[in-house]
């Protein structure tokens, strides 16, 4: 079938672990990382890294939509019909966000509660859709399979290294674990005076526009000991 | 019509989807190295928007509602038909420009599939509802979001093509410079946070 | 080139399958989900009383949250003249609610006053009596609302608890987080001394009379605007009621 968009079959399906399999998973952690490389999915970056742990949460819903959007695209690649292939892979993405979405309000309410609609932009969370249509489109559901938990993975990381300064800078926590400063200017009694007790909250790292500025400056140090991607126009 | 005008303001100025909510930001980022490639993608955002939150809107009240057609609580649906009516708009708007204005679609055309992904368009929708929105008004909160994303991408794409000539180190340059500009520009927004037009008018 | 017909077929199918996934694994959680958000909505009215009984309320299990609300916890519901409710007006007219716990309150605030139907929760805690009083408001972008619990007097605050829809984090999204913010209201009573309703104000620019007056929130002037408003009109409902209730 010609017209599937099939870029080319990369090998004939094996179920082998080598250097070509190895670098599927972590090249997006590092030389093609979706956030500062690609610039995929930035949008549910900024919004739910206040917090650590509702990054995690975040983190482990793009992993399984990645991995299974990618797995299920694969294998339906050659049924696809070009003409409607947005709107198919959209519909796979859709499907499994609202899988993830129903199973996060059963298991987890109160993430659900904080996490609500980011959980739903998932969908038009670029890296999702570009890995279809890049990657499963054209190649084999392991391969494919692989492909997206490495860029779920490399997008989770990211999300974890800007929430670790925005949730310690802006609420003196890390996982809502008090670590550093006072609770809050409201003192109510001297135990609540954890580790550097004078350092009071930068309010300004939990808002959004911080976050752009977080991952800014995260570009700037992955560049600068990655120089191969530093962008020369 | 004050209302509607309120609306228009608010979404445009004060909860601009850009730079309040930071929605769209992939394409935000990827297509603002020049005004020229700006003013396309920002334009077919205003389009898409002011088309698909109508349509939405009737989708949501007249199919997905309780008291809706079916008479059941469908809005775990909801994701799926918005993504669709988003990408098949995208898709028809496409068709019927390069159908009637040959030259608009020379211009924008290459910028409508991007569209269908952007999170602007499906991020307003699902505002919408959460908002409780009747027709008239997601339209005008529809028109508002595309002008004030339109607005947003062409001034950030306008200082991207001065600060090329500036002594950003090279780690930082691109990419990593127009994050921090947005940062910037996000914190300044924060200063029109909680105006209400309709109290200031 | 796949033909028309296999397009149709194709997306048919897909549809088909789709929706009876969706629809299959929705009414299989439905009763989770459903148990999840009354416990939600359990711990945050605990979260009203969580000095008296000296617990985190996070730290509860969901059983233990279960055990003390039907412990110790009565509720009733009322309109806003005082009187009290019965079930089957209150079934009628809000969307077949069992328990008052079960009370849409944005679904109330959108009513006239003279229609609301509001919950009361009873708390009791050895021979300690709390009434614990549901409020909703407007903050900057979306709703607010909090549970206020009132010490047997009705008019002095006991605990309180606020939640949000989508206030901004570090900013008007303190008044869920900040502990130490709540704890202000401690002791606040919503009558000055001389007995006129003051309701219980968040200053900002200092605390001139602290009787009912608490720190305003830096950089969140209007939702703590909101909160304010939000206790001052949402207390007046209750007035009548807990009026009554001291009284007997």
């Amino acid at each position: 079938m010609a017209d599937t968009a099939t870029v080319k079959e990369v090998k004939k399906s094996s179920l082998t672990f080598g250097k070509k399999e190895k670098a599927l998973i972590t090249d997006p952690l590092n030389d093609t990382n979706p956030i500062t490389v690609q610039v995929l999915g930035i949008c549910s970056a900024l919004a739910v890294t206040t917090g650590v742990k509702n990054s995690l949460v975040m983190a482990v819903a793009v992993v399984f939509v990645c991995l299974f959007a990618n797995t299920i695209t694969s294998l339906l690649r050659k049924r696809i019909p070009k003409q409607v292939r947005m709107i198919v892979q959209l519909v796979i993405i859709a499907t499994l966000v609202t899988v993830v979405e129903l199973t996060l309000k059963a298991i987890n309410f109160e993430s659900y509660r904080q996490l609500s609609v980011f959980i739903g932009l998932i969908i038009t969370n670029c890296i999702v859709m570009g890995r279809l249509e890049a990657f499963a489109m054209g190649n084999d559901p392991y391969r494919s399979a692989l492909d997206g938990l490495g860029n779920g993975i490399g997008y989770g990381l990211i999300l974890i290294a800007v929430a670790i300064p925005r949730e310690l800078l802006g609420k003196g926590s890390l996982m809502d674990f008090k670590i550093i400063g006072n609770t809050s200017e409201f003192l109510v009694n001297t135990t609540e005076v954890s580790w550097l007790g004078w350092y009071a909250n930068n309010n300004l790292m939990v808002l959004v526009p911080s976050a752009m500025i977080v991952i800014g400056i995260l570009i700037w140090i992955h560049r600068a000991w990655n120089p191969k991607l530093v962008d020369v126009s | 019509m004050g209302e509607l005008l309120n609306i228009f303001i608010k979404s445009a100025f004060i909860e601009n989807l850009a730079l309040s909510y930071f929605l769209g930001m992939c394409s935000f980022l990827a297509v603002s190295k020049t005004v020229k490639t700006a003013f396309g993608l920002g334009l077919a955002v205003i389009f898409v928007l002011g088309i698909t939150m109508p349509i939405n809107w009737l989708i949501n009240s007249v199919l997905l509602a309780e008291d809706g057609l079916f008479g059941t609580d469908l809005t775990f649906l909801r994701f799926i038909l918005f993504i669709a009516v988003i990408a098949s708009m995208v898709q028809l708007v496409e068709m019927v420009i390069e159908k009637f204005s040959p030259s608009l679609y020379n211009s924008l055309g290459i910028f409508l599939p991007l569209i269908t992904v952007n999170c602007a368009i499906l991020g307003g929708s699902l505002f919408m509802v959460s908002k409780e929105y009747n027709f008239s008004e997601s339209v005008a909160f529809g028109l508002g979001g595309g002008f004030g994303w339109f607005l947003a991408i062409i001034a950030i794409a306008a200082i991207r093509e001065k600060i090329r000539y500036s002594a950003v180190p090279a780690p930082l340059r691109g990419l990593g410079m127009a994050f921090i500009i947005t940062g910037l520009m996000g914190m300044a927004f924060m200063g029109l946070m909680g105006i209400d037009p309709a109290a200031v008018g | 080139m796949h033909s028309t017909k296999y397009i149709y077929t194709f997306v048919f199918i897909m549809t088909a399958l789709v929706a009876l996934l969706l629809a299959s694994m929705y009414t299989g959680l439905k009763p989770i989900h459903d148990k999840n958000e009354a416990l939600y909505n359990k711990r945050a009215i605990l979260s009203a009383v969580s000095d008296q009984l000296g617990k985190d309320i996070k730290s509860m299990s969901d059983a233990d949250v279960q055990a003390v609300f039907d412990s110790q916890i009565t509720q009733i519901a009322v309109d806003s003249r005082g009187n009290e409710v019965s079930s089957a007006q209150m079934a009628e007219e809000c969307e077949g609610a069992v328990k008052p716990e079960e009370i849409d309150m944005s679904k109330e605030k959108k009513k006239d006053d003279s229609e609301k139907i509001l919950p009361v929760y009873v708390f009791e805690n050895g021979d300690e009596k709390y009434y614990i009083i549901s409020v909703i408001g407007n903050g900057l972008w979306d709703e607010i609302w909090g549970n206020v619990a009132l010490k047997s007097d009705m008019s002095t605050i006991a605990g309180i608890d606020f939640d949000h829809a989508a206030e901004t984090p570090g900013l008007g999204a303190e008044i869920k987080d900040n502990k130490g913010w709540k704890k202000q209201y401690i002791g606040k009573s919503f009558y000055d001394a001389t007995g006129n309703y003051t309701s219980v104000v968040a200053m900002k620019g200092g605390v001139k009379d602290p009787s009912y007056q608490i720190d305003g929130l830096t950089g969140a002037t209007i939702t703590a605007n909101g909160v304010n408003d939000m206790m001052a009109s949402g207390y007046k409902l209750y007035e009548s009621f807990l009026k009554k209730q001291k009284k007997s």
